[in-house]
């Protein structure tokens, strides 16, 4: 299947819908060891009840923003190899910490396509939501349908 | 046991006096970095700890089958990289440094055995309200000189 072809099967409104993931003691030890990120917002439930951040009472630790992109990156990746796209581009903003017990599940949905001199390209809005629906991040990404995988 | 299977100060604490505040940050400055070798362990033991199960990271006959000609790192590494990459008294370490969103452009995929250079900066920093922030900005090539991302973020700086 060429790239022309895959991306003509790729329409606006089409939804990628990404796995719930609930964070816990266990699931924030494995991002700090995956990333080798062990800032005590994470992990130092006293420190967090005693202290603000940039005015914000967090009350607990917080789940890492970056476990956020990580997820919205596994959700648009999954859908996109077998699609035979290309993730080129992801950026977010966190809307809301992310606690223990939390349950949050990205979403993508393809805004646009793009092509252009010699490339196809798609957007994506991303929302990542919690378990009452409040959106805890936010994003936009593009991905590139391709021949070939660059390098 | 982190990923890279070695001794890592998980207390953020200690150094905290060698880091530099908000203060002390001058935009443009390189940040001190080494490189870091990304073995198939390392990639897939990333993968599994921030829930990645896709073949194409785990799968060596699936990887081959697909254009992506073997199995890569998940685009996501990067999130390894910025602290593997850079020095127990980078200032991304201090305590209560809060994340305020990112964005990164991906260009050539990791390979296992690859071995990454990072080159990062604070390429700004500002107030706005009461808080402070830095805006980091950071570039990784592999060993053939090509990039593999670059990516951008904001921070807002403990005080």
């Amino acid at each position: 299947m060429s790239a022309q072809e895959n991306f003509d099967k790729v329409q606006p409104g089409d939804i990628v819908e990404g796995r719930p993931f609930t964070v816990t003691t266990d699931t924030i030890q494995d991002f700090g060891d995956a990333s080798l990120d062990y800032n005590p917002l994470h992990f130092d439930p006293d420190w967090m009840e005693k202290n603000d951040f940039g005015g914000t009472h967090f009350g607990g630790v917080i789940m890492h923003g970056m476990q956020n992109f990580a997820l919205i990156t596994r959700t648009l990746t999954d859908w996109l190899v077998p699609r035979g796209g290309y993730h080129r581009r992801l950026e977010t903003r966190w809307i809301k910490p992310v606690k223990l017990g939390d349950t949050i599940t990205p979403e993508a949905t393809v805004s646009r396509k793009n092509p252009t001199d010699s490339g196809h390209w798609v957007q994506f809005d991303v929302v990542v939501k919690n378990q009452d629906g409040e959106p805890v991040a936010t994003g936009q990404a593009l991905a590139e349908f391709r021949d070939t995988i660059p390098g | 046991m982190n990923v890279m299977g070695e001794d890592f100060e998980t207390d953020f604490w200690k150094e905290v006096t060698d880091r530099a505040t908000w203060d002390m940050i001058v935009p443009g400055e390189l940040r001190e970095t080494r490189p870091v070798t990304l073995t198939k362990q390392i990639i897939q033991d990333y993968a599994r700890k921030v829930g990645e199960d896709n073949p194409l990271y785990f799968d060596e006959d699936y990887a081959k089958s697909t254009p992506y000609g073997g199995i890569v790192a998940p685009p996501s590494i990067h999130i390894l990289l910025m602290f593997a990459c850079t020095t127990s008294k980078d200032w991304m370490r201090s305590p209560g440094t809060i994340n305020a969103g990112q964005n990164w452009y991906y260009n050539v995929p990791i390979r296992p055995g690859d071995t990454i250079e990072m080159r990062g900066t604070a390429l700004d920093k500002f107030i706005k309200k009461d808080r402070l922030f830095a805006v980091h900005e950071n570039l990784f090539t592999n060993q053939h000189g090509q990039v593999v991302c670059t990516g951008r973020g904001q921070t807002i700086r403990p005080v």
